[in-house]
């Protein structure tokens, strides 16, 4: 699944290991998710749409959206 | 899909003085142990098996709280979850520690991993040790891995049940048939074990 967790977490000016503080999961984590290698839980992703003050389907996009 | 992301600086104080503590301390038990044959092999009386396991054990415990002592403020930042999950590692690596230097006592000298007889009270406390500290460090670190790791600790944890229930039946047989020697518990143990580490650290690291 693509996402914008860098493009969102560069804006910010964060490393990935302050992201992952502030969602309280590994580094590993987060350079997982970025790079698509790993899908996060729905309460991570509503963690990070919290931490980012956006809707969840605008930092995640399954190739799906606007096709129903 | 972004790939080919520059190498990020890791928040802590990283992982290397830790490996390192645990290399020196296991270094030191091997030169124990080669001072001991080597007084064995002049007529000497050679050390007491105990003295290289208890030496490592001492300057790996030391060298710890050296380490965590030094960086006492990096830890004052970590999350609750974080700190859980790094003491329940440390504890599980000392339980297995602590097995190890409970059989190499109890054995003396010769291969911590070889069939040598047992007494039943060291069957019984080594047991012990790792039914309840395995139980334990199990539900500790359940309640510590964030998402991804325990992903990964699945996608491992299957791999290495798959590795057991596909090995264990053919050399049963085979063993049977005389194509094979009997059965090794150990082996099939330590083959579960790697299976599942190495699957597990490629998930979580790749």
């Amino acid at each position: 699944m693509n996402n914008k967790l860098k493009v969102l977490r560069a804006m910010r000016n964060w490393s990935q290991a302050e992201l992952a503080d502030r969602l309280d999961v590994s580094r590993q984590a987060v350079n997982a998710i970025e790079t698509g290698k790993y899908d996060p839980s729905l309460p991570l992703a509503f963690k990070l749409a919290r931490l980012f003050e956006m809707p969840i389907e605008d930092i995640f996009d399954d190739g799906f959206a606007g096709q129903e | 899909m972004m790939t080919n992301m520059p190498k990020e600086r890791r928040a802590g104080p990283g992982y290397l003085w830790p490996v390192a503590i645990i290399m020196i301390a296991g270094a030191v038990a091997g030169a124990f142990a080669g001072y001991s044959d080597g007084l064995a092999e002049t007529g000497g009386q050679p050390l007491p098996t105990w003295a290289g396991p208890v030496a490592a054990l001492v300057l790996a415990l030391a060298g710890m709280a050296l380490y965590v002592r030094l960086n006492r403020e990096a830890w004052a930042g970590w999350s609750p979850r974080k700190r859980l999950y790094w003491v329940t590692m440390v504890a599980s690596m000392s339980l297995g520690a602590g097995v190890a230097l409970t059989l190499q006592v109890a054995q003396g000298s010769g291969d911590l991993a070889s069939d040598a007889p047992l007494t039943p009270a060291t069957a019984i406390i080594v047991s012990v040790i790792w039914v309840v500290g395995m139980s334990v460090a199990s539900l500790f670190y359940f309640r510590a891995v964030d998402d991804h790791e325990r992903h990964a600790y699945y996608l491992g944890s299957v791999a290495g049940f798959h590795a057991f229930v596909i090995a264990c039946p053919v050399w049963w047989v085979a063993a049977r048939a005389s194509l094979a020697p009997p059965v090794d518990a150990m082996a099939l143990f330590v083959l579960t074990l790697a299976v599942n580490l190495i699957v597990y650290l490629w998930f979580k690291y790749r």
